[in-house]
Formats: C-alpha cells, sequence, structure tokens
C-alpha cells in the first residue's frame, strides 16, 4: 500500500509539473500495483490529452469513470478528448452532460456541452447551454463568444460584432493590454493607501495605476485629479483617467479624456487604446476604431491583444479577409488567445470554411481550459473526499 | 468655421442644452460637411475641449458628466449611418429546394443587407418556381442559390432552365455552397454566372454586377 501511494504522489507530483513522459511511467507503475484507483487512470487520460493522444486519453478517463462515476476530472478529460478528436460529437455530448450532473455548478461544463450541441447542429440546445453557463458565471467570456458565433449564424456579422465584443470585455486579456501599454505590471503588493502616497507626480500616477489594476476606480481618480490639479497637460494621467472612465461605462468622457491627452502628445499609448475601445463600443464608428487600432497595432506589434481589436473593427467594416489576416497575426503572436480563436473562427464562417471554423473553436477551448487549470481544481476536488 | 463650430458645441454641451448643440451641428452639415465627416470634424474636437476643460478644472465632475450626457444625447445626429446607403440593387437569396442548410445563407444575405443591398431572404427548400415567382414579383435581376450538397448543388440547373423558359434569360443566378467552391467547373454547368465564395466574395461580386452591367451601387 506504501509502494501504491509512493508512486501515485511521484506520478501526481512530476503530472503537476508537466514532466509528461515521467508522469506517465509513474502512473504505470503505479497500476501495476493497484489498477483500481481512479486518479492514477485519469492522471494518465490527463497526460495522454497533453501529448494528443486522444484514444489513450479516451480509454483512461472511461476506465476512471468505470471505476466510480463521481470522478469528475475524469469526464472533463473524457469530453476534451473526444472534442479534441473530433468526429464523436455524440459522445461527447454525454459526458458533458454527465459532467453537468455531477458537477452542476461547473460553468465550463456548460459551455463544453453547448459546444458539443453546436457541432452536433443542435442549436437551440447549445444556445440554451450557453445561456445556463451565462447564469452560473455572468462573465464568463467563452460563452458570450459562442452565443456570439451562433448570432452570425442566425443573423450575420452586425448582430454578432456586439456579442464578440462584449465577450472581449469579460476577457481580462484586453485589460492585461492596457496595464501593459501604461507599464503597470502586477508585483504581488497590494496597491498603496492614498493618504500615505507621496507628494509628487510619478508616486501619484504609479499609485492610481496599482488601484486602478485593483479596480479601485475611484481611489485611483483622485490621485490622478492631484496629477491634473499640478498640469492639467499631462496626457498620462489623462490617459489613465480615460481608462477609469471605461471601467465605469462612462463612453464620452473617456473619449473626451482619450481624444485631450491625444491633442497633448499622440504618443500616448494609454489613451490611444481608451480612444480606439471607445470608438468601439459606438455603432457607426468601426472606420474611426480601425484606424486607432490599427495604428496600435503598429506601436505595439508584439502584442497580440492591438491586432484582435483591429480585425473587430474590421469585422465592422466588412473587410473579413483583412480581419483574418489580423487575427492570424494575433495567433502567431500568442496561440493561446481565446478571443482571436473565436473572431477567427467567425470569419471562417463568413467564407463558408464550417470545418476550419470549428477547428478554432476546439482550439479554443483546449486553451481556456488549461489556462483555468480546470483539471487540477477538479481532481483536488475529488482527491480531497478520497482516502 | 469648424473651429467656431466646435466652440459652440463645446459650451452647448457644458450648458447643458442639446438644442444649441444641434442646432450647431446643422450649421455645419448646412455647410456642406457630409454626415459621414461630423463626428471627425465637429463632435470629437468639441468633446477634447471638453475634456481640457475638466483637466483644467475649469468644469466639475457633475458638470463632466452631465455635458457628457448631452452629447450621448446628440451623437445620433453626429454618428456615420450606421446602415449604408440604399443602393437600389434587389438581390433574390434562397436555399435550394430540399436543401436545408441555413448558415452560409444567413450570413451572406445579412451583409448584403448591410451593405445597403435590398434582400429577398426566401429561406431554405426553396423550389425554382418560388424563386421564379418571387424574381417576377420583384423584378430582381440577381438570384443566389444556396446549396450545400452534389444533389442540390446539380438541381440549380432546373432554376436557370425555369428563367430561360420564361423569357428571363438577363437574370444573373450566383451560387454558393461547398459544391461549388470545390468544383467551380460545376457553376458553368449547372448555368449559374458566378460563384461566391463567402461574404466578402458576395460583396464584391453583387457591387461589381451592380456597377458594370445594373448601373447602380
Amino acid at each position: 500500500m506504501a509502494d501504491r501511494s509512493q508512486q501515485s504522489a511521484l506520478a501526481e507530483g512530476l503530472a503537476r509539473q508537466g514532466h509528461v513522459q515521467p508522469a506517465v511511467e509513474a502512473c504505470h507503475a503505479a497500476l501495476r500495483i493497484d489498477d483500481s484507483d481512479p486518479r492514477i487512470h485519469c492522471l494518465l487520460a490527463e497526460l495522454m490529452l497533453a501529448g494528443d493522444f486522444y484514444d489513450e486519453a479516451i480509454v483512461s478517463a472511461s476506465r476512471a469513470i468505470w471505476l466510480d462515476a463521481e470522478c469528475s476530472p475524469a469526464y472533463l478529460a473524457l469530453g476534451l478528448a473526444y472534442d479534441r478528436r473530433g468526429g464523436m460529437w455524440d459522445q461527447s455530448i454525454l459526458v458533458w452532460h454527465e459532467l453537468a450532473e455531477v458537477e452542476p455548478e461547473l460553468v465550463i461544463a456548460h459551455v463544453q456541452l453547448g459546444e458539443a450541441f453546436s457541432a452536433a447542429a443542435f442549436d437551440d440546445e447549445a444556445i440554451d447551454a450557453w445561456r445556463r453557463a451565462l447564469e452560473l458565471d455572468p462573465t464568463e467570456a467563452r460563452a458570450m463568444y459562442n452565443l456570439a458565433v451562433a448570432a452570425l449564424k442566425k443573423e450575420g456579422m452586425a448582430t454578432a460584432l456586439p456579442g464578440f465584443r462584449k465577450a472581449g470585455e469579460l476577457d481580462p486579456s484586453q485589460d492585461d493590454l492596457f496595464f501593459e501599454l501604461a507599464g503597470i505590471y502586477d508585483d504581488g503588493n497590494p496597491a498603496p493607501d492614498p493618504a500615505d502616497v507621496p507628494d509628487d507626480r510619478q508616486a501619484r500616477l504609479d499609485a492610481a495605476g496599482a488601484l486602478a489594476f485593483e479596480e479601485d476606480f475611484f481611489a485611483a481618480a483622485e490621485l490622478i485629479r492631484l496629477v491634473l490639479d499640478e498640469n492639467a497637460d499631462d496626457a498620462e494621467a489623462l490617459g489613465l483617467v480615460a481608462y477609469l472612465y471605461l471601467k465605469q461605462e462612462a463612453v464620452n468622457e473617456a473619449m473626451a479624456c482619450a481624444l485631450r491627452a491625444l491633442t497633448i502628445s499622440t504618443r500616448t499609448p494609454t489613451a490611444v487604446y481608451c480612444l480606439g475601445v471607445s470608438f468601439s463600443k459606438r455603432p457607426g464608428l468601426s472606420r474611426n476604431a480601425a484606424r486607432v487600432f490599427s495604428a496600435l497595432a503598429k506601436a505595439v506589434p508584439h502584442n497580440a491583444m492591438p491586432h484582435v481589436l483591429y480585425a473587430e473593427s474590421l469585422l465592422g467594416l466588412q473587410r473579413y479577409g483583412l480581419a483574418a489576416q489580423s487575427y492570424r497575426k494575433a495567433l502567431q503572436l500568442d496561440p493561446a488567445c481565446v478571443r482571436a480563436r473565436f473572431g477567427l473562427a467567425a470569419v471562417l464562417l463568413t467564407e463558408g470554411a464550417y470545418a476550419d471554423a470549428t477547428w478554432e473553436i476546439r482550439r479554443a477551448a483546449y486553451h481556456d481550459t488549461r489556462r483555468q487549470g480546470l483539471f487540477w481544481q477538479l481532481y483536488d476536488a475529488y482527491s480531497g473526499g478520497k482516502p | 468655421m469648424a473651429d467656431d463650430a466646435t466652440t459652440r458645441l463645446y459650451q452647448a454641451f457644458v450648458s447643458q442644452d442639446a438644442g444649441a448643440a444641434i442646432a450647431a451641428i446643422e450649421r455645419v452639415k448646412k455647410g456642406g460637411t457630409p454626415q459621414e465627416q461630423l463626428f471627425d470634424t465637429i463632435f470629437a474636437p468639441a468633446l477634447s475641449l471638453l475634456g481640457g476643460a475638466w483637466a483644467m478644472g475649469s468644469i466639475d465632475e457633475i458638470t463632466f458628466t452631465q455635458a457628457s450626457v448631452v452629447a450621448e444625447q446628440i451623437t445620433s445626429f453626429v454618428a456615420p449611418p450606421v446602415t449604408a446607403q440604399d443602393t437600389g440593387v434587389t438581390v433574390i437569396i434562397g436555399s435550394m429546394h430540399r436543401d436545408h442548410h441555413s448558415m452560409g445563407k444567413n450570413i451572406i444575405a445579412a451583409t448584403l443587407k448591410e451593405a445597403g443591398h435590398r434582400v429577398v431572404d426566401m429561406g431554405v427548400d426553396v423550389r425554382p418556381s418560388d424563386f421564379m415567382e418571387r424574381l417576377e414579383e420583384t423584378g430582381a435581376r440577381i438570384v443566389i442559390v444556396c446549396a450545400d450538397m452534389v444533389g442540390t448543388a446539380l438541381d440549380v440547373s432546373r432554376v436557370r432552365e425555369m428563367f430561360s423558359s420564361a423569357g428571363h434569360e438577363e437574370v444573373l443566378i450566383l451560387v454558393a455552397g461547398g459544391p461549388f467552391s470545390a468544383d467551380p467547373a460545376l457553376a458553368k454547368s449547372v448555368g449559374a454566372n458566378g460563384i461566391i465564395k463567402g461574404a466578402e466574395s458576395a460583396l464584391k461580386l453583387v457591387g461589381r454586377i451592380a456597377r458594370e452591367k445594373l448601373g447602380g451601387g
């Protein structure tokens, strides 16, 4: 028994560190001692999935579920394996449905269930599943992306585009771009108390940035007010305050501050970003948004998000071919960019390339579940209740 | 002129006078500035002035917010038109009889509509006689027939035959769907005048036909 636990712990530790091959060997060693532990089978399924061995993943996950029908991480691995293998939508629907039953509060199970329904052309059932996911978590971006794609299929791009933008706002990657442009990084320390911030411009701007990062917009705005009281032509401060307004849905205030900042200095990337986002929220301003995001994409070519934002504005102008180029550029820079994958899928749908579109959505699902570390969350929760 | 107008619009924002804001915009419009340029010519500069005034402390937070509300109220007067101008070109679109694939058709129809074409969407499973009936009702000269199965793609020839037998040889049939994208010769064999390979392709093709053959668009 001690041997089994040791091999299990070794397999688990190696898998958590991403050492796939030695972890697989340790799993097999553990199974040779005792093959009745569902955790090892589902661990093996996850490892096989990581190595793109879908059939092997299906076998191991199925074995884990056969041993214990409550083994939720095995359902996740099995569903992902079916989805990524392709051509097994009926089984996929069953698995995600089972997972949604075993873990009814697990948002991703409903999202995946919707995608499986959609791939099997059960569009209404798919929409119901994504809506359920959004009921459980209104900030679930992938459910919103999928609803936007569903709207595209039924009513075209003009109806779908606001959905893509809404999903993009739920997706934290857009805010990450702003903070990168502003030079604000998460150093793990809490934002300072505004009362303790020294009376100088840079300290105030830094603190305001940190407070904005923590979504304390009012405290951040008060510090920026102090900066502007000393110099009303501080373009950086105006760029930051434009973001604060944007986050509070005050689009005209954001636009006013961003435009003022750019009147002072055209080289204020935060203001360029805020102006572009403000434009993209206004119907009919896609051309303006495209101009601004094109400039931003040139200014920060290494970041995927400006290319995505540019592509979205091109969708509004019906320039689908150019949008596809921009999405592909974004995916070269960041293959895990879920927003770019869904955007590209939308463009592919307009071109009639349905299989390619579905493939992009499947890749988005893969990256999204990995980013969220869902397997380990479920695994830990499941293991917590086991001896 | 534009600077004066910008100042007037800015002052209308600050004094929360939507009527004065609209009057300032109408004056610029009467001066010959087209609708699609109003946003850049007058609205954006006025907002920039507003941002500057708030930054300098010339107006307080409440005035800034209220001015922004007025700006919101009059945005529709300066925003470029959301939908394109009517091109006057009527396009009939539908999926061939016994073909229930709607996705490609829906996306193409919505794209053409958004671009200002008059789109008559007949849905899926449309018989050649129904295409014919609608053609005669509307006087359209472009018909897009979608087919995503080889069998239904081959049936498009029946649409051409029906049009020809009724003396509508001038009607342009454009085809869309997987079989035609995979085998362009198929389109010719069923009597189609062109292949649509997606929404942007539809825009280009219909736009070109409207310009070159129908003298519109």
